[in-house]
């Protein structure tokens, strides 16, 4: 019989979360949690919890070109090869690379009018990944975390923030950071195969002895528990609890359990099954999933690289949406396309295009963000933004917002309330439905 | 019929720069009129345009456009045909100076065009993976030829850039992304031939999961015994075309490579080929941020001369005695002379 010393307020829950993780990572979180009074935060966002919205985040790693996907350009200087194609949404053109998005743009919310102001690769990813910079005193959590901190179940038994960043080009660059949040929201990082590596259960190891194992040390804990009352002593029974249920999830990772013409739908690569995962454990759950898709920086024979991989992502996105769709997770699970930054109009003397913050491009898909709806407006060649800028922070108050999450929620680091967004960063009303 | 006829050929030392044109638009392609200063181009402004290189202003005029980036222009007799990223071909008859016909030629972009030594066909390759002859005077398709393979080994959309004639007209070549070059009977339409290069073309499995390279240029030798195949080297940082420019020259019949030049002094890739008239020499043009000329002597295996060039050369044109050539690019379009 478990203890029973929580009167249910989901209040208790973020101590018991806070220990939970510290039991699963280990010395390093319990350092987090005695240094910042983050994960007790007196906002718990119940709305959230009920309704577990989720991410999955297409992380166009180098880079993306705007042109070449949500902003065409056709006939300028600038617009290369390209012809812009009309879409579902009445006046919206988009590059004919994506003729399957092109179908699904009451979908898709696009801002077309991102001015960072950062062209450099890891810095840059850092600002988007985070909506913020880094301070000197304080190292923010980017959105995975924040997301995962948000939206994870307390007696969830997946992981709550996950990222697949196969390719080594620009992946120390954003890898996941849940900053002052702790190691608790760090992410489960997978780079070399699909699967993690480090849940499974020892080869050794059958499955009744896992299961023998796992009893005896709930006897154990029981006895040791009688006639005890201690948080500690139930969250060190949760945390094994958890343990074992991350360990049981490693079947979430593993796309031949899915039908074969779901797995052709997201085809052969290895975006397409890594974007099948991210599903299949959003679908489980899981509140967070980065899926990078490295690398786009085409500095050299930038539209043959975007011919090779844009249809890609085109395929890929528009089955990621009819797939949610077909399941009933479109208002619960938001997919986001967002890169470090696009490309510039200018077209190189190797046909490439190089860094640019000035004027591009993300989009958004589900939660509340308005599909159908584009936000900012660059200049006829796409060098400037001439309408509805929008900077990181205005950004991300808006992905907050569109997840149902209050952007001006602070937390406390110390005595330092610090909030979710940059102060005074509004949201964009207007693409939130 | 024009058969191989050995001629003077002057010696690469030669070569002089006569005149340096700027101009905005990227020139993908050019076709000049016999030796005289007229020439046709096809640029990144969808426009065709007329250029006379002797005039005191260089003033291209435009003849019509495209919906995409122009790439190939070839003159066969009084017709000009241009294909486009459009997948479209344009047929201008050079006389009456007007469009007589354009075509929904391929589903995909139109690579190059080039017309057979005869004038009487026309062949066009595009990202469909398909090589189409044309009768130059209707119009008529007359083959569709399909020997390359519509998806590179690891899903993605292959391309095909390059198509050349024999000089007697009786062999075609194509060649595609990943290397593969196809050698076809002309009048038949039947593959005869293949020969790869795959150093030419770079898949990066690990770092950035993407592709780069290509052939780019094919040329039979004046005899038509040889092709020398032209595209970059295996690159290791695929945002750059950082490789040196790369020739191999196939006795294809035999399959057998017989010479390969990695062009020491110039990066990118090697965008177009033509052989001297006697076959003593291979000129190679191409480029990455900067663009280069390069002379290779197929036999001796070496390299006779390499010139930078101040744009990236898309193409070439080159006059029978190969005392002339016109080079176009980046924002350039440049002239030499030789002999």
């Amino acid at each position: 019989m478990r203890p029973n010393f929580f009167c249910g307020s989901s209040d208790h829950s973020l101590s018991r979360r806070a220990f939970l993780g510290a039991a699963a990572v280990g010395a390093a979180a319990f350092a987090d949690m005695t240094q910042l009074s983050a994960l007790a935060a007196p906002e718990p966002a119940k709305d959230l919890k009920k309704s577990q919205k989720r991410v999955i985040l297409l992380w166009l790693a180098g880079g993306a070109s705007q042109l070449e996907t949500w902003d065409p350009k056709p006939g300028a200087a600038t617009g290369g090869p390209f012809r812009a194609i009309p879409t579902d949404v009445p006046g919206t053109h988009i590059c004919e690379l994506m003729p399957e998005m092109a179908k699904r743009m009451k979908t898709t919310c696009v801002i077309r009018g991102l001015n960072t102001k950062n062209g450099d690769h890891g810095s840059a990813a850092k600002l988007m990944m985070r909506g913020r910079r880094d301070e000197a005193s304080v190292k923010y959590p980017d959105l995975g975390a924040v997301l995962a901190r948000e939206m994870g179940r307390v007696d969830s038994k997946v992981p709550d923030y996950v990222t697949f960043y196969s390719q080594t080009e620009g992946r120390n660059m954003a890898p996941g950071d849940s900053g002052f949040l702790g190691a608790r929201f760090a992410p489960m990082e997978l780079t070399t195969t699909n699967t993690p590596e480090f849940i499974k259960k020892l080869d050794g190891i059958d499955e009744l002895d896992h299961q023998q194992r796992a009893d005896l040390r709930e006897l154990l804990s029981k006895q040791f528990a009688h006639g005890r009352q201690s948080n500690t002593l139930a969250s060190h029974g949760e945390a094994y609890e958890r343990v074992r249920g991350i360990m049981a999830s490693e079947s979430l990772f593993d796309i031949r359990k899915e039908p074969q013409k779901v797995r052709d739908r997201y085809g052969p690569t290895q975006f397409g099954e890594q974007a099948l995962i991210a599903r299949r454990l959003v679908e489980a759950g899981v509140p967070f999933v980065r899926v990078a898709r490295a690398w786009w920086d085409s500095h050299g024979q930038n539209f043959e690289t975007h011919q090779e991989m844009v249809p890609e992502l085109d395929r890929i996105m528009a089955t990621l949406i009819d797939d949610l769709k077909e399941r009933g997770l479109s208002d619960d699970v938001m997919v986001i396309t967002l890169a470090e930054f696009g490309r510039t109009p200018a077209i190189n003397s190797s046909l490439g295009r190089d860094h640019f913050a000035s004027a591009w491009s993300m989009t958004m898909t589900g939660g509340k963000a308005k599909g159908g709806a584009v936000w900012g407006k660059s200049d006829p060649k796409g060098n400037t933004v001439v309408d509805q800028e929008v900077n990181p922070a205005n950004l991300f108050a808006t992905i907050y917002k569109a997840l149902g999450l209050n952007p001006h929620k602070s937390y406390s680091v110390g005595a330092r309330p610090v909030p979710l967004v940059d102060p005074g960063a509004e949201p964009i009303l207007q693409v939130i439905g | 019929m024009n058969f191989f006829i050995p001629l003077k050929t002057p010696n690469p030392d030669s070569l002089k720069l006569v005149k340096d044109f700027s101009r905005q638009p990227i020139t993908f392609t050019i076709a000049r009129v016999g030796s005289s200063a007229k020439c046709f181009l096809g640029s990144s402004d969808f426009k065709v345009t007329e250029a006379d290189l002797g005039a005191a202003k260089f003033e291209p005029k435009e003849l019509y456009a495209h919906g995409s980036y122009v790439t190939g222009v070839a003159l066969a007799g009084k017709w000009l045909v241009s294909g486009a990223y459009d997948g479209k071909l344009t047929w201008w008859d050079t006389v009456a100076n007007k469009v007589v016909r354009t075509l929904d030629a391929h589903d995909k972009w139109v690579r190059k065009v080039v017309a057979s030594p005869d004038g009487k066909f026309v062949a066009s390759v595009a990202d469909d993976m398909a090589c189409k002859v044309w009768d130059a005077a209707t119009g008529k398709l007359v083959h569709d030829l399909r020997g390359h393979a519509e998806k590179t080994p690891t899903h993605f959309s292959s391309m095909l850039y390059a198509v050349a004639y024999s000089a007697d007209g009786q062999y075609l070549a194509t060649a595609d992304k990943v290397g593969h070059v196809v050698v076809w009977d002309a009048a038949q339409g039947k593959q005869i031939a293949a020969v790869e290069a795959p150093i030419m073309y770079t898949w990066d499995p690990v770092q950035r999961r993407h592709s780069i390279g290509g052939v780019r240029s094919l040329a039979f030798s004046p005899d038509g015994n040889l092709l020398a195949v032209g595209g970059t080297g295996k690159i290791n940082n695929i945002d750059h075309l950082e490789a040196k420019a790369r020739i191999e020259v196939f006795d294809w019949r035999s399959k057998k490579q017989v010479a390969e030049f990695v062009t020491d002094k110039s990066q990118g890739l090697a965008n177009r080929l033509a052989w001297a008239p006697d076959g003593s020499w291979l000129l190679a043009a191409g480029g990455a941020g900067e663009g280069f000329l390069a002379f290779l002597d197929v036999a001796g295996k070496k390299v006779l001369k390499q010139e930078k060039v101040s744009t990236h050369v898309h193409d070439f044109a080159i006059t029978d005695d190969a005392t002339s050539l016109v080079v176009v690019g980046h924002n350039k379009v440049i002239s030499y002379k030789l002999g």
